[in-house]
């Protein structure tokens, strides 16, 4: 029993998308550029060559933001997303019949429908596969060549992201909708 | 904040990076398309679930690149599930790269070479018969009515060793091949260095003694000029140098003609007219010289030539605002440059860089760098350049005969040089490889001293990786013997005449090595399966083939070499005589070819490795692909992202008491000895280095991509998801002046040649000059992903090279676009 969350140091991230492998290869995600569970965002950069806006060119790597008040949970009409035992966002296979609500629904647009499986998919922290063998961080935390990011309990508050959020300043991603996120972009 | 760009918005904005492709699957099940060789390609772009059951793990080190970061192999039901960063080598840090980490899809290619081939079509047509090992082992020697055999042409040469050339791409089993080619005795050996990094490291190594590392952990001020350290990664500097700019405790400045992911992490960007780095560098010395900012103490003590330089520099003029108008770099930031780069010394870095010479005074800028990195003292110290230490290694056997036949290398002597001048014909020192390009050109215009007919080839791909493609086909034509040993079907294996198919990375044990460092560490690239199909390790490969040519090979020699003969008649007297049998089978000895791969890669790395640190070591090696001294009491995992190597107090800052390597102690400012090559003794300006591009053309730049390396990885499915092909740079202004939009076809063309892709138009590029990533365009049709994917750069760079080694220079073509 845990509430999983992951801090993300942004500003280390070089838009490598090492973490997109990684999350691909470890979850078996399908291949396609469409199809995938985390990605990194990037605006083209402002400006006119040569005085570029370089503020305007940061990386944002993203993924399920696993609300602790998920629309795409509420929404869902067979109750295929639920949260798990560890208060991540998951999705049943068997219960989802593909209405796509929650795709409508989900704010930060995290996720898109495996073809395999015919289920909407997305990011689940490693839970069945890292997580499940009793590992403590998740394929994307762990080959980030900048280390971006850091993987934990929040409720432990002796937790390395707990002490993370006590003392380093962070932002959510549209905090107004009241979906409380449980990725924290550190400042 | 603004920067929050969603999955549909990131698709759309970033599609030159990244293209919705590909088809979906159903298969899941990964060795069910191997099995069944007529199902549809696109079946096989799978990835597999890691599971929870049983699982075994197998240290190794990544090939996707030439970093050799550490990685742990997952394999279930033998089959390779994951690739995982391996906390424990300090060089890669506990990371893996999207390269790294779609090294999986490697093994898995559907495309790889299987199995052995000989050419039954004519050259370059891809057409090929499968055979046997020994079938391809006797082709080699004795040729088949499409081509000549070994034992022809050095008959007919009569056992001149240098009638074959020798080239390899760069990785750890090149150490193997190479081993070969002393031991078959050719002078002739090429490999990527005159292509990528000569004269950097040249340059460093004559001004510093050495090619340095950087310690960005502990630096306050990086200048990384036209070096991409986000996108071209290299570790441990990637991992380290981002995690501090932006305001964070390190600033960087990044200088590039191309608004790079490595300028959008820079606390400042400045856009550089292409090949003039030179004169910034020049100018930031004349700033730190008239101002007397550079560390007085050290210059006098560790400088040679000082003053003349100093003349030199200031004689010149080379003032921030000459620099201006040279640059595009404004007076004011060179200025600030200088002075806080000065203030920060010895905890400042300008960067050396790791990338192909771009331009004609690469060579000269190197130089420069490095005299200017010493004016701040920050050579051999924490924060600064540093030399580390390197862990020695054991020996093993090799084997280099001296065959009287054998030829010096083919190099082209002037008879009667002019003074001031090297004596060759295309650059003015022939360093270990040579010039690549000099050496093409010179055998496809018959300017060789002598006839080479034959060549091997090692994981090298000259067809994409050398300018002017046209002329690389050409000679690979000319050539009467190609063998070829690869794990792709490469652009240049179509040429080969020989195939030899080696296994991935993942399927052998390679050469353990030795990487230097403040951390210094020694790690071993494990095999994780054996090898598929029938593909073999390289040592294997070499080793069924020297037992098959050595003796006939031999008999050559007996024949021409008059030593050898010599050597034979003489059989001794009185209690020392012998017979001929006995004699020869002695004198064979020194000839044996098979004798360096008489041993399993296991045995030679266990040999090196136990004979200076014991059994233990072996054990680390096998168990955790890494060692060094003390390992198991240093290492540990401080928190999620943070290990420690080494306790603080046994890195290895400064290990020559903060002074450069070379022979004199000293940075060495002026040497007279390259000027009597016809080479500038000191680094000074010259009116050709200017920026200049005909109205109506663009210069043309090439560079490097985080998540695709070169043509080794242009067949990666997972890879390809990421950037599917490579897209034109187009200045956005101009292209709209041009009625050029995104997605349009555009032809790229030179002198040399045409390639066409896709348009971006871009403010990342200025107005005149366009930028494409290298490594696409592959005309091999057994890559199913790769062929005729994007545009290969090398069919557009002129084969331009610079003075000194003969390095190619990539970003000196002026290219014409045209929408198609």
């Amino acid at each position: 029993m845990a509430r999983y969350g992951m801090a993300l140091d942004y500003k280390n991230c070089i838009n490598c998308k090492a973490c997109e492998v990684a999350c691909k290869e470890e979850n078996g995600v399908l291949l396609g550029a469409d199809k995938h569970r985390i990605w990194v965002g990037s605006n083209d950069v402002k400006g006119e060559w040569p005085l570029l806006d370089i503020a305007s060119a940061a990386f944002l790597p993203s993924q399920c933001q696993h609300c602790d008040d998920a629309p795409c949970q509420e929404v869902c009409p067979t109750h295929a997303t639920y949260y798990d035992e560890n208060n991540v966002v998951r999705v049943d296979p068997d219960k989802c019949i593909l209405c796509s609500y929650c795709m409508n629904a989900c704010p930060y647009d995290a996720r898109y429908v495996d073809d395999r499986t015919m289920t909407v998919d997305k990011c689940n922290f490693c839970a069945e596969t890292r997580i499940a063998r009793g590992e403590t961080t998740t394929a994307c935390q762990n080959t980030c060549p900048t280390k971006v990011r850091i993987f934990g309990d929040l409720d432990d508050p002796n937790s390395e992201i707990s002490e993370t959020l006590r003392v380093r300043e962070h932002f959510t991603l549209k905090t107004h909708l009241g979906t409380n996120p449980k990725l924290f972009y550190l400042t | 904040m603004h920067v929050e760009v969603s999955r549909r918005k990131f698709l759309q904005g970033s599609a030159a990076l990244s293209v919705i492709g590909g088809t979906s699957l159903s298969v899941t099940n990964l060795l069910a398309g191997h099995e069944e060789s007529d199902k549809n390609l696109n079946d096989l772009r799978v990835t597999t679930k890691t599971g929870t059951g049983k699982a075994t793990e197998v240290a190794t080190l990544c090939e996707m690149c030439v970093n050799k970061c550490a990685a742990i192999a997952r394999v279930e039901g033998g089959i390779i599930t994951k690739l995982d960063p391996n906390p424990m080598f300090p060089k890669s840090r506990n990371m893996l790269c999207p390269r790294g980490n779609a090294g999986i899809q490697s093994i898995y290619d559907p495309d790889r070479l299987k199995y052995p081939m000989i050419r039954v079509g004519e050259k370059g047509e891809g057409k090929f018969k499968k055979v046997s090992w020994e079938e391809a082992y006797d082709a080699i020697w004795n040729g088949t009515d499409k081509f000549t055999g070994m034992n022809k042409i050095l008959e007919e040469e009569k056992d001149n060793r240098s009638s074959f050339l020798f080239c390899a791409g760069e990785g750890m089993a090149e150490h193997t091949f190479k081993t070969f080619f002393s031991a078959f005795g050719s002078s002739n050996w090429l490999n990527h260095a005159s292509l990528c990094l000569q004269t950097v490291v040249s340059g460093y190594g004559v001004t510093l003694g050495s090619y340095p590392g950087v310690d960005l952990e502990n630096t306050e001020y990086i200048i990384m000029a036209g070096a991409n350290r986000a996108e071209a990664i290299v570790t441990p500097d990637t991992m380290d140098g981002f995690k501090r700019t932006k305001g964070r405790g390190a600033k960087l400045i990044c200088i590039d003609p191309r608004f790079t992911n490595t300028a959008a992490k820079a606390d400042k960007w400045l856009a550089i007219n292409p090949g003039t780095d030179l004169a910034f560098v020049l100018a930031l010395t004349y700033v730190v010289l008239t101002e007397e900012l550079y560390n007085k103490k050290y210059v006098a003590e560790n400088f040679n030539g000082f003053d003349e330089y100093q003349k030199s520099v200031l004689d010149n003029k080379y003032t921030p605002e000459w620099a201006e108008k040279i640059t595009n770099i404004k007076a004011k930031d060179i200025y600030q440059i200088a002075r806080d780069f000065m203030a920060h010394a010895p905890k400042a870095i300008y960067y050396p860089g790791r990338r192909s010479t771009f331009a004609n005074n690469d060579f000269q800028l190197r130089r420069a760098m490095a005299i200017f990195q010493g004016l701040g003292g920050g050579i051999d110290t924490k924060g600064g350049l540093v030399f580390g230490k390197k862990l020695k290694l054991g020996s093993h056997e090799a084997l280099e005969p001296i065959y009287a036949r054998a030829e010096a290398r083919a190099v082209a002597k002037d008879k009667h040089p002019e003074k001031g001048h090297s004596g060759y014909s295309d650059c003015a020192v022939v360093s270990g490889g040579g010039s690549w390009i000099g050496w093409r050109n010179r055998f496809l215009e018959d300017k060789m001293p002598y006839k080479v007919r034959g060549m091997f080839i090692y994981k090298h791909n000259p067809m994409i990786n050398m300018p002017n493609t046209k002329k690389t086909a050409k000679m690979l034509k000319k050539m009467e013997l190609v063998v070829a040993i690869d794990t792709m079907p490469s652009d240049t294996v179509m040429y080969a005449d020989v195939v030899l198919p080696e296994c991935t990375y993942l399927e052998r044990t390679d050469p353990v090595k030795t990487f230097a460092g403040v951390e210094p560490s020694i790690a071993q690239r494990n095999k994780v399966l054996d090898p598929m199909y029938e593909t073999k390790p390289v040592i294997e490969i070499l080793k069924g083939l020297t037992e098959k040519i050595s003796k006939p090979l031999f008999e050559i020699t007996k024949k021409y070499d008059d030593d050898v003969q010599e050597e034979l008649a003489d059989l001794g007297e009185g209690k020392e005589a012998k017979t001929a049998e006995q004699r020869e089978s002695e004198v064979y000895a020194e000839f044996d070819l098979a004798k360096p791969f008489e041993h399993s890669q296991e045995e030679i790395n266990k040999h090196m490795i136990e004979s200076v640190y014991g059994e233990e070591a072996v054990k680390a090696l096998d168990e955790h692909g890494v060692f060094y001294p003390n390992m198991d009491k240093y290492f540990k995992q401080i928190s999620a992202n943070e290990h420690q190597y080494y306790p603080e107090k046994e890195k290895a800052y400064t290990v020559n008491e903060g002074r450069p390597k070379t022979g004199t102690g000293k940075v060495e400012c002026n040497l007279p000895n390259m000027g009597k090559k016809g080479v500038d003794a000191m680094p000074i300006w010259r009116e050709e280095y200017n920026f200049v591009v005909p109205e109506g053309k663009f210069r043309m730049l090439t560079g490097r991509h985080a998540q695709f390396t070169q043509s080794g990885t242009a067949n990666n499915a997972m890879l390809r998801d990421l950037i599917f092909e490579n897209y034109v740079w187009i200045n956005r202004r101009v292209a709209a002046k041009k009625g050029i939009e995104f997605g349009d076809m555009i032809e790229v063309s030179s002198s040399i040649g045409k390639t066409t892709l896709k348009a971006y138009p871009t403010e990342k590029v200025g107005p005149q000059t366009i930028f494409f990533v290298h490594g696409f365009g592959e005309e091999s049709e057994a890559l199913t992903w790769a062929y005729k994917n994007g545009g290969n750069d090398n069919t557009v760079i002129e084969d331009i090279t610079e003075p000194v080694y003969g390095s190619s220079s990539m970003h000196e073509t002026n290219v014409e676009i045209r929408k198609v």
